[in-house]
């Protein structure tokens, strides 16, 4: 943490950023906030810990780019799948590599808050340690012990690439990549269903969906000016929070993630209404790894997969 | 006051249900919300406030204002039975009453039967509340910053006590006197329920945050309206509609119609400030155009402008956007930098 702290001041200090987004301590146990910080003693409220759950990614791009207008450089903390929406930025011709300075750090997983929850069964947890591989939960009449895998996140659970690819410090030791076996085992268990089975699963998730598009803001790679949904004039989409609508708000944006969704986890973690939104995402992701070869936000020099072309792609959607 | 066992609970239900529509808080997926209910056991009963707010019951989020064919428009159905709703907290029966004020009493015109809304009346009118007093409240909480508490009674028909194993019900307005006085095989509280009572509620309160005191922040925001201050406050906040959506006291909708030439609906739907779309105008012109603004407006209509209409914060201290929001923009921090911010 003190490490991370300097590495800012002295960022700031030489002038080398005018701004850096970072996590500070936020106003409840089990989360962290974002933090913008702009002079060098600020630092100090930097963080970096597993409440850190926001894809800090999304300013760079938030509100008309406001903060590329206002800052001519801005450091950014990352972990591995932050550093690569960065990169998916850079890709997609939205941020420039050197306007930004990426501060890479260690990530060890990030706590699902909900998870947690369901450990205490809906007490409230009011303060949280960690001792060794187990996470001490304490409410105001009990503490229990549960280990870290119980309440990482799905997408760190399943995480190959907690470093970031593309960075110019890094603060901490390397992880490295992780072999993980059953990345898209969610996906799999979901296609060994039967058609109905599946579209039922579908329309009771999305049912609960209440249109508030916390998934839409909090996504790094939902940056358009204007999104579909916000069209009125033609309107694209129906309002209503009814599951014909909500669905097709889902999908559309699923396929528009298609070889740009980096698994942050922000979309899940956001969703007031605790819906999985992540099975959807990783078939995507999973279908443009197996016809494309590409994994969003690795390579700064790759082009985009759905703004290339190879000779030698799978054609069978047009051949039948 | 009466009390009933917990094993009691279902035929108090099933008694509610002969004359009323009964709505309660129950699982809703991973969260809870309140829904209608036939019997008892579909309750969830938890020492929290539900996840989902309860202005759904009354004002649901997407509601159908008439349907239209080429051969003129028909109203929606009659609501039938009035609404009972069991297990409220108090701040929610405080943002009930909050929201009868706007569909109801509009301050603009307090006389007028056009200003009346005829769909949030039809739900509104003869409803019958059952307020719970909150023995544990969770550390969002802050309803004590608006004059009120975990045990606050005001604006309740029927106010309950949960002790443990049973209910103690008191009849606070006159409808629920007499809701009370005509609920067969009752027995009535004595000085020992009244004794649990000082207990649970001066544990419940002990867990309240320090009082903040509120009364120059009406005043204070007006004077701030156009300082750079908000850009600070805004920073973070990716505007989503999360708080909006999940906040019990907001209520701007928007109307659409659906459907085509020949048949279709007029419907009324939750809109927020937070969107760009909520103020974007035909011209394409947007006064509203930066998130620095909708966060203003947000904070200036729950905090300003309804106090200037209504004379009360429209917030009752529930704490769901605190537990929502994904930046963890926190409405009691931002209160607090406010009312100690010092304007250029």
């Amino acid at each position: 943490m003190k490490e991370l702290q300097n590495k800012v001041k002295q960022l700031l200090n030489d002038k080398e950023v005018d701004l850096v987004i970072g996590w500070a301590k936020g106003s409840l146990p089990l989360v962290s906030t974002p933090v913008f910080i702009t002079e060098a003693e600020q630092a100090e409220e930097l963080i970096f810990d597993h409440t850190c759950r926001n894809n800090l990614a999304t300013y760079l791009t938030k509100d008309r780019k406001r903060l590329g207008k206002k800052y001519n450089k801005i450091g950014i903390i990352v972990k591995g799948c932050d550093a690569r929406s960065i990169v998916l930025y850079v890709t997609e011709n939205q941020v420039k590599r050197d306007k930004v300075v990426i501060i890479g750090v260690p990530c060890q997983g990030i706590f699902e808050s909900r998870k947690i929850i369901n450990c205490t069964n809906g007490r409230e947890v009011l303060e949280q340690k960690i001792a060794g591989d187990q996470v001490i939960l304490i409410g105001r009449d009990f503490e229990i012990k549960v280990s870290r895998e119980e309440v990482l996140r799905d997408c760190c659970l399943s995480c190959r690439y907690p470093d970031a690819p593309e960075y110019d410090h890094f603060i901490g030791e390397h992880r490295g990549e992780i072999n993980v076996k059953d990345e898209f085992k969610i996906v799999e268990d979901f296609e060994k269903k039967s058609a109905a089975e599946r579209w039922q699963l579908i329309t009771e998730e999305y049912s609960k969906c209440i249109r508030c598009y916390a998934c839409r803001n909090v996504c790094p790679s939902c940056y358009c000016n204007y999104c579909f949904v916000d069209n009125n004039d033609p309107q694209w989409i129906g309002k209503t929070p009814e599951v014909t609508d909500n669905i097709i708000f889902h999908l559309i944006r699923n396929l528009h993630l298609a070889g740009r969704c980096v698994d942050c986890g922000a979309c899940v973690s956001a969703c007031p209404v605790n819906l999985d939104l992540r099975p959807l995402n990783k078939k995507v992701e999973k279908e443009m790894k197996e016809r494309f070869g590409y994994t969003a936000g690795l390579d700064i020099n790759e082009k985009p997969a759905m703004a290339s072309h190879c000779e030698n792609e799978k054609q069978d959607f047009i051949m039948g | 006051m009466i009390k009933i066992k917990y094993e009691q609970l279902s035929a108090l239900i099933d008694f509610l249900t002969e004359s009323y529509q009964v709505y309660a808080p129950v699982k809703h997926g991973k969260e809870t919300a309140f829904k209608k209910i036939s019997s008892a056991s579909e309750i969830n009963k938890s020492k929290y406030n539900t996840s989902l707010n309860p202005k759904d019951i009354f004002f649901p989020q997407s509601e159908v204002m008439f349907t239209y064919t080429k051969n003129g428009i028909k109203s929606p159905p009659e609501q039938g039975k009035p609404i009972a709703v069991w297990g409220l907290r108090t701040c929610d029966t405080k943002s009930i009453r909050m929201l009868d004020k706007v569909f109801a009493n509009a301050y603009q015109m307090p006389d007028k039967e056009m200003y009346k809304d005829p769909y949030w009346i039809a739900r509104y009118k003869n409803c019958l509340l059952f307020s719970f007093a909150c023995n544990e409240p969770p550390s969002t909480c802050f309803c004590n910053w608006f004059n009120s508490g975990p045990y606050d009674s005001s604006d309740s028909d029927i106010f309950v006590t949960d002790t443990g194993d049973e209910y103690l019900l008191e009849g606070i307005s006159e409808r629920g006197i007499k809701f009370l006085a005509g609920y067969p095989e009752t027995s009535q509280a004595d000085q020992t329920d009244l004794d649990k009572i000082k207990v649970l509620r001066e544990k419940a309160e002990s867990y309240m945050p320090p009082v903040v005191e509120l009364s120059g922040l009406k005043d204070k925001l007006l004077k701030i309206w156009d300082d750079p201050v908000w850009d600070e406050l805004s920073a973070k906040c990716i505007n989503c509609g999360a708080c909006a959506y999940i906040c019990p006291t907001c209520h701007c909708f928007d109307m659409r119609d659906e459907g085509n030439e020949d048949k279709g609906k007029r419907v009324r739907l939750w809109d927020c400030c937070m969107y760009q779309l909520f103020t974007k105008e035909a011209s394409g012109h947007n006064p509203r155009e930066l998130s620095t603004y909708r966060v203003r407006q947000r904070v200036m209509h729950k905090y300003n402008y309804f106090v200037e209409n209504y004379q009360q914060f429209l917030c009752t201290g529930c704490g769901r956007c605190i537990k929502v929001c994904p930046v963890n923009m926190d409405i009691r921090q931002i209160i607090q930098k406010i009312l100690t911010y010092k304007e250029v």
